[in-house]
């Protein structure tokens, strides 16, 4: 008896009649705080690479060379929607949600390091990883197929007979090194830290 | 024309049978199909019906990258369904794996290797609009005139 | 006493009522289930693999996609994992923050849940009424954290983003009205004749085979078990946690323990955004090496992390205990056991909460 009173009550509400008599939806719209897919802000976009390094989906975003400079795209298909690019940023090219407004309100960010690490118990000194490292040509344009270098500011030379790691802020993390190597000696660790606060201006 | 093949298409477009399979996913997707159903959404006002029979169904939604224990079984229900039928990979892990799709895993994506794909939902879960907006934008270009196409 | 058995039914994998793919093989007599046999393995995805040699910001999103449905608490148990190992220390308003999003998931997967036993009951109007009400809770969710499911929310040493007072506000409108929409709800399903007489005294699992099974949450507590580790949670101890139970052990319980549970949850969002205290919500911190076993309560149960790392935060090994295959064994070995009808099997299965994803991975 409880419950026939309890259904009437729950089918005589006038919310109830309303929503049965006029029950098309209107058309749904994504609320603006969703973190849609990052789009462009239009700032210029220096090519550091952190949103890349950052991502955590394979495949989501690259920064490509256009016409007007270089530019993030992002991939749907791959891209999560995270928005990890977006806080990670320094210059604030992408944008998705309201995640620029509530980090730069903030003061939020992800500061990020990278660091090499060569297990000479795997590394064959055959320098491919010297070789191939985009920082490494674009400092030393001359440097050899074996990994000697005469240029001090190389990120990694072979140095005696082993791979020697001169310069590991240079490193931008982009793993190509770790992907060229025969024997998975060389790693990179990519180590993020979300800060906040006085601490981006130093980062 | 003939008038038989309007009719078919004028009750075909609000009748829209789905069944979900899901072949490894993380349930987000799962769970946002399941939501479509919430009167919020209310799939049911343009005439599509979620239920899990693949026998009786006219769109099948993939949902997941494919494990190793869906490799052949994914076929077989592809099979089941009787024709005109239309698949759609929802969420990111149909098209690519997601984040899947990395040295060590089981899951061997993309989908569209194992049936055809008429349509792709990307996104991480997709929400509920973009699911049924998918559907609905896919199911009249599969069954508009179907007997005239296939005669 | 000899049985003799007429015939062995299959459910599944796909199966009008679940929503993920098992197998269940119930050997009956008549109708009589006389023994079940579930069968497991149709979302191997190898996440604990792809997991090794990664770095938290990546790991995080893996965790976070081993269950969709209770995203958030993968993500909490995994970071603060990876904050004992690195002693890194939580802004208090940050630890608030990821209570009310925590709770708010939690609120999502039980509604689910409920749905999903209503609807297998055919209870259609009920399941379609909680499901409606769950996309309020998720649109506080999505306010917040900007999606829906899979949140990402929570970094090691803070949260992502900050709980604005406008949408406080909403978000404490909603839950009044969530509050509302579920009293009605709940007294639906404690009056309705029919509900009673799918799920009261079907599937019971007496307090001693709780134990005996090892099941977890919910599940477990429907049988009078205390097992909540929210108990010992720092932040839920300060709020003045105290779990639910109740000692039915019948599917009819593990509802009305879920039912109660939501209602725990809005009372402990209200507390924590009236005592939210100000401050910084991220601490920053870096990722070291050390080794760690964490556990916390997912909606489902317990759900442990044990993991390793290097000096650079990457994890080294990782393996992922999740509540479901607790329950599920339990659910095959005692609740559907004598259960005296097929029809019953999936509704008992389903009162259970059954995540395959998750306990698959
Ligand atoms: S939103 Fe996330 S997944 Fe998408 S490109 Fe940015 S970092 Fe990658
Ligand atoms: S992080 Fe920003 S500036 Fe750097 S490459 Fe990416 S889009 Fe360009
Ligand atoms: S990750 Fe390797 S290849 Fe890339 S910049 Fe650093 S050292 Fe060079
Ligand atoms: S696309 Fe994302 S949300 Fe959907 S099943 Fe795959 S991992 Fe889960």
């Amino acid at each position: 008896m409880r419950s026939i009173v309890y259904y009437l009550r729950e089918f005589f509400r006038p919310e109830w009649v309303r929503k049965f008599f006029f029950a098309k939806t209107a058309p749904l719209v994504a609320p603006s705080y969703f973190k849609d897919y990052p789009s462009l802000t239009g700032k210029e976009c220096t090519q550091c690479l952190t949103c890349m390094m950052i991502c955590p989906a394979p495949g989501a975003i690259a920064v490509l060379h256009k016409k007007g400079g270089w530019e993030p795209e992002i991939y749907p298909g791959h891209c999560i929607r995270c928005g990890l690019c977006v806080e990670a940023c320094p210059e604030g090219v992408l944008s998705s949600g309201r995640i620029l407004d509530v980090t730069s309100r903030d003061r939020t960010a992800f500061s990020s390091w990278y660091r090499l690490q060569v297990d000479d118990t795997l590394c064959m000194r055959c320098g491919n990883c010297c070789v191939s490292c985009p920082v490494n040509r674009e400092v030393d344009p001359q440097l050899a197929g074996t990994g000697t270098s005469a240029s001090d500011e190389v990120i990694m030379r072979i140095e005696g007979g082993r791979v020697t790691i001169l310069h590991e802020e240079k490193c931008t993390g982009c793993k190509t090194c770790e992907n060229n190597c025969p024997n998975r000696a060389i790693r990179v660790a990519r180590m993020v830290e979300g800060i906040q606060g006085e601490e981006e201006a130093e980062a | 024309m003939s008038i038989l093949q309007e009719i078919k298409n004028a009750v075909r477009s609000r009748s829209i049978h789905v069944a979900y399979v899901d072949v490894g996913s993380c349930n987000g997707c799962d769970i946002e199909v399941l939501a479509c159903l919430a009167p919020r959404y209310d799939i049911e006002q343009y005439g599509i019906y979620v239920h899990n029979n693949p026998r009786e169904a006219d769109v099948l939604l993939v949902i997941g990258s494919v494990t190793p224990q869906w490799v052949d079984k994914l076929r077989d229900i592809w099979e089941k369904i009787p024709e005109p039928k239309a698949a759609v990979a929802i969420g990111n892990c149909p098209i690519s794996g997601c984040v899947y799709a990395r040295r060590g895993t089981l899951t061997t994506p993309p989908v569209e290797n194992y049936i055809p794909i008429a349509a792709q939902v990307p996104g991480c879960p997709p929400r509920p609009t973009e699911i049924l907006s998918a559907i609905l934008s896919v199911a009249p270009l599969i069954y508009k005139d179907y007997e005239e196409k296939h005669r | 006493m000899k049985k003799t058995v007429d015939v062995s039914i299959p459910l599944g994998p796909v199966h009008p009522c679940w929503k993920e793919p098992v197998r269940i093989k119930c050997e009956t007599a008549g109708e009589r289930v006389l023994r079940t046999e579930v069968e497991l393995g149709y979302m191997k995805k190898g996440i604990e693999r792809i997991m090794r040699g990664r770095p938290w910001q990546e790991v995080m999103f893996l965790a976070e996609r081993v269950c969709g449905i209770c995203s958030v608490i993968h993500n909490m148990v995994f970071i603060e994992a990876m904050e004992e190992i690195s002693e890194i220390a939580v802004p208090p308003r940050a630890a608030y923050l990821r209570v009310i999003v925590n709770e708010l998931d939690r609120m999502a997967s039980h509604i689910l849940a409920n749905f999903s036993y209503c609807y297998t009951i055919e209870h259609e109007t009920l399941a379609m009424y909680l499901l409606n009400t769950r996309e309020t809770v998720l649109d506080n969710l999505e306010r917040l954290t900007g999606s829906r499911i899979n949140t990402a929310y929570m970094i090691p040493g803070g949260v992502r983003f900050d709980l604005l007072p406008e949408d406080a506000a909403a978000m404490l409108a909603d839950l009044s009205k969530v509050e509302d929409e579920m009293r009605r709800y709940t007294g639906m399903f404690e009056t309705g004749p029919l509900i009673a007489l799918r799920s009261k005294g079907i599937g019971v699992m007496d307090r001693e085979e709780a134990i005996r099974a090892h099941t977890v949450g919910p599940t477990a507590r429907a049988s009078g078990v205390v097992c909540d580790l929210r108990l010992r949670h720092p932040t839920y101890r300060e709020l003045g946690f105290t779990q639910v139970t109740r000692t039915e052990g019948d599917n009819f319980a593990r509802i009305m323990v879920r039912f109660q549970e939501v209602f725990q949850s809005i009372d402990l969002i209200r507390k924590c955004i009236e005592t939210l205290p100000d401050g910084p919500i991220r601490g920053g911190g870096l990722c070291r090496a050390g080794e760690t076993s964490y556990a916390g309560e997912a909606p489902r149960g317990e759900l442990t992390y044990s993991i390793k790392t290097d000096e650079y935060g990457r994890v080294v090994d990782i393996a992922i205990r999740t509540p479901s295959i607790m329950n599920i064994e339990a659910c095959a070995h005692s609740m559907i056991r004598d259960v005296t009808s097929i029809a019953d099997v999936t509704s008992t299965f389903i009162s259970s909460d059954p995540c395959i994803a998750c306990n698959e991975r």
